[in-house]
């Protein structure tokens, strides 16, 4: 059952400094089924970040249409959650607060908020830091925060942009194996934003190609689960489909 | 150690004083500022002065930040009303306090209302124009982080903008009470009867310099205590708690 549907989906805008309308998305079609793990990888600037942008409504589209379970997406709504890059979070709250926000939102009652927190929180492996501030937490820990702050809304789609660019290469191989973990227990339906072709693969069930604001191809996995890097760096068709990933996107 | 350096200078006016003999209508000794000091506290001038100016200090900076802090968040939130309105801010804020006791004595008359007035308006300009610039910091990612939580307005004021622009409304408050107290001092000197102002005031017409002293000493020492007592808590246990200030 298709979920997210992109139907010729486009944007263009006025760049002022060039004086002229630039086109950063051509006619996207893509359809993304419930459940389903969804990998856009493109270089910079092929308007993968434009895409989910549009998805998430934080800016309008030009042309064609997204729908989510048959409606058309207008502005920011709880039903697509979205993880940042930057992570986002609310400096003035806890991590506690920070995950029941959404909860919060819909008017869920004090206790039953801290209840689903605290419950994704123990998903996260983060019980212990309920009580901090996100400042007090290192990048990666603050993003798993990110994660399940996203997921605790129980979103339709979440949308996640570039989450595990600005954590280093250890703890971005940590958080991908628990993002793999987090989506076969909650199967949540996911569009994943990356630059990075090895974790494009490593995560999707489908891999997005992207280029200059079209869609060049898309390459399906099936490498078994659950995902782990000890197991995945020797096996052949990883291999196999990140090399034939990496020549598109290099030839892009 | 606060109090060490403030005592190192009570200590330099103690040896001072004496040593060159400096005439008391100059410049009192310290004993003298301490006989004045405990004259005032028994006879009830000095709770009756510093209760006025702590009452309109309060009240023109409760009234200036309630009016100036909705204000700063719309026009953080409207980027036209902003721009507009910037350049008066900034210009307000610089004239803030003092330059408006004259006309403040014709509205309200000579007493209550034009000090209250000239305390809010020393706070309201400046903390008005530090909401805005607060509100215009909190990152684009965070808005739309509550936004796609499922925020509508009245939580995304509530809980994004509000605790956001925090940081540059404590910051706003400081200086516009800065303001105010100078404002204060300055506005009871013309136009009251009570007040540390007009303490010192009504001493200079007597010589009293040990009373003028002492009313300076209650100045300095009250504005420090409001520092430490009300403001530096308060940061302490909001932003930089949050890690949205770092401590000097």
């Amino acid at each position: 059952m298709k979920t997210l549907s992109l139907r010729n989906l486009a944007k263009t805008y006025f760049d002022p400094y060039a004086g002229a309308h630039v086109t950063a998305v051509h006619d996207v079609s893509l359809d993304v089924q419930q459940g389903e793990f969804v990998s856009v990888v493109g270089p910079s600037g092929c308007g993968k970040t434009t895409i989910l942008n549009m998805i998430a409504g934080f800016i309008p589209y030009s042309g064609g249409e997204i729908l989510l379970d048959g409606k058309p997406v207008v502005g920011p709504g709880p039903e697509r959650g979205v993880v940042f890059q930057s992570f986002a979070l609310f400096p003035w709250k806890t991590v506690l607060d920070n995950v029941g926000f959404g909860p919060k939102m819909r008017g869920v009652p004090k206790a039953e908020r801290d209840r689903i927190a605290r419950e994704y929180l123990a998903l996260a492996g983060l019980s212990h830091a309920a009580n901090r501030y996100p400042n007090e937490l290192s990048g990666g820990m603050q993003q798993r925060v990110g994660v399940v702050r996203a997921l605790a809304n129980n979103p339709a789609v979440l949308l996640m942009d570039e989450p595990f660019a600005s954590v280093d290469a250890q703890t971005r191989m940590t958080l991908q194996e628990e993002l793999t973990r987090i989506w076969q227990e909650r199967r949540p339906t996911v569009v994943f934003i990356t630059h990075d072709v090895a974790e494009a693969v490593f995560l999707a069930n489908r891999v997005v190609v992207l280029s200059k604001g079209r869609i060049l191809d898309q390459v399906d996995v099936d490498l078994r689960r659950p995902r782990v890097w000890d197991d995945l760096v020797n096996d052949d068709e990883f291999k196999r489909l990140s090399a034939r990933v990496l020549q598109m996107v290099r030839a892009a | 150690m606060f109090v060490a350096p403030l005592l190192a200078l009570v200590a330099v006016w103690a040896v001072v004083v004496p040593l060159f003999q400096i005439n008391p209508r100059v410049f009192p000794s310290v004993g003298a500022v301490g006989t004045a000091a405990l004259e005032s506290i028994r006879d009830g001038t000095l709770i009756a002065h510093v209760g006025a100016s702590l009452l309109r200090v309060g009240l023109g900076t409760l009234i200036g930040i309630v009016t100036a802090v909705p204000l700063g968040i719309a026009m953080g939130v409207s980027a036209g009303v902003a721009a507009f309105l910037t350049p008066l801010f900034r210009f307000f804020s610089v004239l803030a306090g003092i330059a408006w006791i004259p006309i403040a004595t014709l509205w309200f008359g000579y007493g209550f209302g034009a000090i209250v007035f000239v305390i809010f308006n020393a706070v309201f300009f400046v903390v008005a124009y530090n909401t805005l610039l607060g509100v215009k910091t909190i990152p684009h990612t965070v808005r739309n982080a509550a936004a796609s939580l499922g925020a509508g307005r009245w939580a995304l004021l509530t809980e994004v903008l509000l605790p956001g622009a925090l940081p540059n409304i404590v910051t706003g408050i400081r200086t516009g009470l800065g303001f105010a107290w100078r404002g204060l001092i300055a506005a009871e000197m013309i136009a009251t009867n009570v007040g540390l102002g007009y303490m010192l005031f009504v001493a200079r017409d007597f010589y009293r310099t040990e009373v003028i002293v002492f009313g300076m000493i209650v100045i300095g020492v009250l504005w420090l205590l409001i520092d430490r007592l009300v403001l530096v808590p308060l940061e302490r246990s909001t932003i930089e708690r949050w890690g949205m200030v770092r401590r000097a």
